[in-house]
C-alpha cells in the first residue's frame, strides 16, 4: 500500500511542477506586458516598476523564481491589478466562500445521488424508480449556468424566498441556490451510476447467496452490495469534482458570492496574469490531490486492485 | 434408408431462408436502433434543430446583427415576439432580431459540438489504438501524459490561453480540441487491448502487415462501434463546455453568437419579464442537448457489444 502511495505521488508533483511551468510560459508568452497601458508610462518609471515585479530578469531566471517561491513559500506574487494586494490576499478572501459551498454541493451530490441510486436500484421498475431516472435524465441537460437562472427566476423573482445573490458571511439562505445550482448535474450523474451498479451488483452469485442464506435485505445492501456498488462512483469524483471547482466560476460570477472564481474572470477581463495563473495553479494542486485521494481510496476498498 | 425427401427439401429451404434473413452487425444494430422509440425521436429533433439551424436564416426577416435602433429601451412592448413585425422570437436588449440570433447561436453551438467530436474521434482513437496496439512501456508512458492532462483543470487553462492569446473562436476550436480526445483515447485503448489479440490480427502480423497498416485497417474500423457511440455523447458535452465560456463572455465574441452567449444575455434580463430573450435559447439548448443524450444512448444500447 505504501509503495502504491508513493507510485501515485511519484505522478502527482510532477504534473503540477508540469501545471506551473506551462502556466507560466503562457504567461510569458502574452503579448504586451501588465503594465502597458492605453497612456504609456515613461520609459524609466516602466523600468522602474518592471524591476520591481522581476520582469526585468532574463527568462529561466524569472521562471526559477517563480517556481521556486511557489513551491517553497506557496507564494503566487503580488497581482498586477489590485496593487495593495498579493495574489495570496486574493486567495485568502476568496477560497473559504468556494470551499464552503463547494463542500456542500459535493455532500449534496453525493449522499443525494447515492441514495437515490440505491433506492431506484432496489425498487426497480417501482414510482421511485421512475422518479431517480427521471430526475437523472432531466438534470443532465441542466448544467450549472441554466440552473442558475432558473433557480433565481423561480425563487427570487417569483416566490421571493431566497436572495437574489450575495455571501453575506455565508449564512443559509445564501448558500441554497448555489449549492442546488452546482450541485444538480453531477447529484443525477451519481444517481444513474448508483443504480446502474447497484443493479449489476444485485445479480451477482454472491448476493443471491446472501439472500438465500436468509440475510435480511437491510443487511445485504449495506454490508455486501455497497462495497462493489461504490467503486464506479468513485471514480467518477474525481472527474465530478474538476466540474464542480470549474462551476464555481459560474456561481461566483451569477450569484455574487465573491468566491475566487470571480476573481478568476475579472482578472481574465483585465489581463492580471499573476491571478488567473495563482488561480489556476491553486485549483490544478486541489484536483491533483483529490485524485490522489480517490485513487489511494479506491486501492483501499477494491481488494482486486493491486499496487 | 433415405429421409423424406420433402423433409429435406423442406430443410434447406429453411436453411436457404435463414440465409437471406441473416443480418450484418450493422443492419442488426440499425434495427435495434429504430426499436428504441426514444432515440428516433430525438433523432427527428435533431433533424429539424439542424434544418433551423442552416435554414432558419432565410425565414427570418432580419440580418442576424442588424440593429433596430428605434426598439433600444422599448423592448418591454415593441420587442415582444410577434409574428406582424416579423420578430418572430421578439429582439434582444440591443434591438436585434432574436429568432436570426438564434438561428446563428444553435449553427455556431453544433458546429462547436461536430468539430469537438471529430477531433476527439480522430485524435482519440489513433492515440488510443498505437497506445493499446503496442502494449508495454509505450502503452504506459502515453496513456501517463492522458492521465496527467486529464488531471488538469482544463477550463482554467483554456480561459488563462483565451485571454493571453486573445478571445476568437479558432482559439476555442483549439481549446476544446485539447481536451475533448482524452477520454476518446482511453476508450480506444481498451478496446483496442481485446482486439488486438483476436486470430485476424494475428495473421496480418504473420503475414508481416506494418503495424501502422494493421492499426489502419484492422483496428480501427473494429472501433468503429463504439468511436461512433461516444463520440455521439460527446457533442452535447462539447456544446455545455463551449455554453460555459460563452456564458462568461470568454467565448463567440460579438457579433456573433452562440446558444450560451445568448443564455447569458438572457438571463440578465428576465428580471425584466422579458422571458422571450432566454426561454428561446434556452428551449434550443435543452433539446439540442436531450436529443444528443438519447440518440447516444440508443446508438449504445445499438452498437456496445458489452450490453447485449
Amino acid at each position: 500500500m505504501l509503495s502504491f502511495v508513493i507510485r501515485r505521488l511519484a505522478v502527482a508533483i510532477p504534473t503540477l511542477l508540469i501545471l506551473v511551468v506551462l502556466s507560466f510560459i503562457l504567461m510569458y508568452a502574452a503579448p504586451g506586458g501588465p503594465f502597458n497601458s492605453e497612456r504609456p508610462l515613461p520609459p524609466e518609471v516602466l523600468a522602474n516598476i518592471e524591476a520591481k515585479y522581476g520582469l526585468d530578469q532574463p527568462f529561466w531566471r524569472q521562471i526559477v523564481n517563480y517556481v521556486v517561491s511557489v513551491v517553497t513559500q506557496f507564494d503566487f506574487g503580488p497581482s498586477f491589478q489590485y496593487k495593495d494586494r498579493s495574489v495570496n490576499d486574493v486567495i485568502a478572501q476568496g477560497f473559504p466562500v468556494t470551499l464552503t459551498y463547494g463542500f456542500w454541493s459535493f455532500v449534496v451530490a453525493v449522499t443525494v445521488g447515492v441514495s437515490l441510486g440505491v433506492a431506484a436500484a432496489i425498487k426497480q421498475n417501482s414510482w421511485i424508480d421512475y422518479f431517480a431516472v427521471g430526475v437523472s435524465i432531466g438534470a443532465q441537460v441542466l448544467p450549472n449556468f441554466v440552473m442558475a437562472p432558473i433557480l433565481l427566476l423561480i425563487f427570487t423573482l417569483w416566490l421571493g424566498w431566497l436572495p437574489g445573490g450575495g455571501w453575506n458571511g455565508g449564512q443559509w439562505q445564501f448558500l441554497i441556490m448555489p449549492v442546488i445550482a452546482l450541485s444538480t448535474s453531477y447529484m443525477a450523474s451519481i444517481a444513474r451510476i448508483t443504480r446502474s451498479s447497484m443493479l449489476e451488483v444485485l445479480n451477482t452469485n454472491f448476493i443471491r447467496t446472501a439472500i438465500a442464506k436468509g440475510l435480511p435485505m437491510r443487511r445485504v445492501i449495506w454490508r455486501h452490495a455497497m462495497k462493489p456498488t461504490i467503486l464506479p462512483v468513485l471514480s467518477y469524483l474525481g472527474p465530478a469534482f474538476v466540474g464542480m471547482i470549474t462551476g464555481s466560476v459560474i456561481i461566483d460570477v451569477f450569484f455574487s458570492t465573491g468566491g475566487i472564481g470571480q476573481f478568476f474572470v475579472n482578472s481574465a477581463f483585465n489581463r492580471d496574469y499573476s491571478v488567473i495563473m495563482g488561480i489556476t495553479i491553486l485549483v490544478g494542486t486541489l484536483t491533483i490531490l483529490f485524485n490522489l485521494v480517490v485513487d489511494i481510496l479506491y486501492a483501499w476498498i477494491d481488494p482486486k486492485i493491486r499496487y | 434408408m433415405l429421409p423424406n425427401r420433402a423433409a429435406v427439401e423442406g430443410a434447406a429451404d429453411q436453411m436457404a431462408l435463414a440465409e437471406v434473413k441473416g443480418r450484418s452487425l450493422w443492419a442488426d444494430a440499425r434495427i435495434r436502433f429504430f426499436r428504441n422509440r426514444a432515440a428516433v425521436i430525438s433523432l427527428i429533433m435533431l433533424g429539424l434543430v439542424a434544418a433551423f439551424a442552416l435554414f432558419g436564416g432565410m425565414l427570418a426577416q432580419y440580418e442576424p446583427d442588424f440593429v433596430n435602433f428605434s426598439l433600444i429601451g422599448s423592448n418591454a412592448y415593441l420587442g415582444v415576439p410577434s409574428i406582424e413585425t416579423g420578430h418572430y422570437f421578439g429582439t434582444d436588449s440591443n434591438g436585434r432580431d432574436l429568432f436570426a440570433r438564434t438561428v446563428m447561436g444553435t449553427g455556431i453551438s453544433l458546429m462547436v459540438g461536430v468539430v469537438g467530436a471529430l477531433v476527439a474521434v480522430i485524435v482519440g482513437t489513433l492515440y488510443g489504438a498505437t497506445a493499446g496496439y503496442y502494449g508495454g512501456r509505450v502503452d504506459g508512458a502515453m496513456m501517463r501524459i492522458v492521465d496527467v492532462l486529464m488531471s488538469i483543470p482544463f477550463m482554467f487553462v483554456l480561459i488563462l490561453m483565451l485571454v493571453i492569446f486573445g478571445r476568437s473562436i479558432f482559439m476555442l476550436f483549439l481549446g476544446i480540441g485539447l481536451i475533448s480526445w482524452l477520454d476518446m483515447a482511453r476508450i480506444a485503448r481498451g478496446q483496442t487491448l481485446t482486439i488486438k489479440n483476436k486470430e485476424f490480427v494475428e495473421v496480418a502480423v504473420a503475414t508481416g502487415v506494418r503495424p501502422s497498416k494493421i492499426i489502419l485497417r484492422h483496428i480501427v474500423p473494429n472501433l468503429l462501434g463504439i468511436v461512433i457511440v461516444y463520440a455521439t455523447l460527446l457533442v452535447p458535452n462539447m456544446i455545455i463546455f463551449e455554453s460555459f465560456i460563452s456564458f462568461l463572455g470568454l467565448g463567440v465574441q460579438e457579433p456573433a453568437t452562440s446558444l450560451g452567449a445568448l443564455i447569458n444575455e438572457g438571463s440578465r434580463t428576465m428580471q425584466f419579464g422579458f422571458m422571450w430573450q432566454i426561454s428561446f435559447p434556452l428551449f434550443f439548448f435543452v433539446v439540442t442537448i436531450f436529443a444528443f443524450f438519447f440518440v447516444g444512448d440508443g446508438l449504445r444500447d445499438a452498437l456496445d457489444p458489452k450490453d447485449r
